[in-house]
């Protein structure tokens, strides 16, 4: 049998991650704070991003790589985080 | 680090090690390219949410669902092809690369959108690095779908490991280019 389960599982989370980044923009076009849901944005891609690397490109099997592109994955996000809230200080 | 940990650490890495050279090498890039764009932005913060409101976040937003489906039929291709499911594996491959192909048609129906209302890359800055970005992925799209359709074709294990994690980090660039330039306002 093909052990496709955690693929698959990661296909839905992926796809509902998605789903959910559209739902937060169209939120944002209709007033809400954009610091706030710019933040939940780059979060979201994050997720997606640590999901890929871990499901689709296979560092599930890799821990102490998973770890390190992970951080650096995180910081790079807080990075782009930082210059985007920049103007709204 | 002693030498024999160094060893451990390579062979935990899956597939080759190229590919994740080229994987690191091309995150940067693209990753460079962001934030200079963010960087950029804090000069002109309402220009840049008016160029933004320019674009179609619908059609983005689809691709997003189109290359992650694809990236999943292209995992699938691997797993079935380890399975000694040739012909189911070469089918989800082509399936991943005509996915592929549907990103990069709405691309073009994006960027003719923008063409037919006289937006270039030097209407604003923002448009520059929209179309830096957004072409240069696309570029790779173009390279990804070629590289699905030969490890098809040549189907040993390893080519398709490695084709399927090229087609992951196209995958990868774009859940990170996507929201920066299309929804970050």
């Amino acid at each position: 049998m093909i052990k496709s389960d955690a693929l698959t599982r990661a296909w839905v989370v992926l796809i509902a991650l998605s789903g959910l980044s559209a739902v937060v923009s169209t939120m944002m076009d209709r007033g809400f704070d954009t610091r706030i849901m710019g933040s939940v944005v780059l979060a979201l891609a994050l997720m997606k991003a640590r999901i890929i690397l871990s499901r689709y490109l296979g560092l599930a099997d890799a821990p102490s790589w998973r770890r390190g592109f992970n951080l650096t994955l995180t910081l790079f996000c807080l990075l782009l985080l930082g210059l985007y809230l920049f103007p709204q200080l | 680090m002693t030498e024999q940990t160094s060893q451990n650490l390579l062979e935990e890495l899956p597939g080759d090690l190229m590919m994740w050279v080229l994987i690191i090498s091309e995150l940067l890039i693209f990753g460079a390219g962001l934030v200079v764009f963010l960087s950029l932005r804090i000069s002109d913060p309402a220009g840049f949410a008016e160029a933004q409101s320019q674009l179609h976040r619908t059609g983005a937003a689809l691709n997003t669902i189109i290359l992650i489906t694809s990236g999943y039929l292209a995992a699938i291709g691997l797993r079935l092809n380890l399975a000694a499911q040739r012909g189911a594996a070469r089918l989800a491959l082509i399936a991943a690369a005509a996915l592929g192909v549907v990103f990069l048609i709405i691309k073009l129906a994006e960027y003719a959108d923008k063409a037919a209302q006289g937006i270039t890359y030097d209407t604003h800055p923002f448009f520059m690095f929209y179309y830096l970005l957004t072409g240069f992925h696309a570029a790779h799209v173009i390279a990804g779908v070629l590289v699905l359709l030969l490890v098809a074709w040549r189907d040993t294990p390893e080519n398709i490991e490695m084709g399927a994690a090229f087609w992951h980090m196209v995958d990868l660039v774009w859940v990170l280019l996507f929201p920066v330039i299309y929804l970050l306002a």
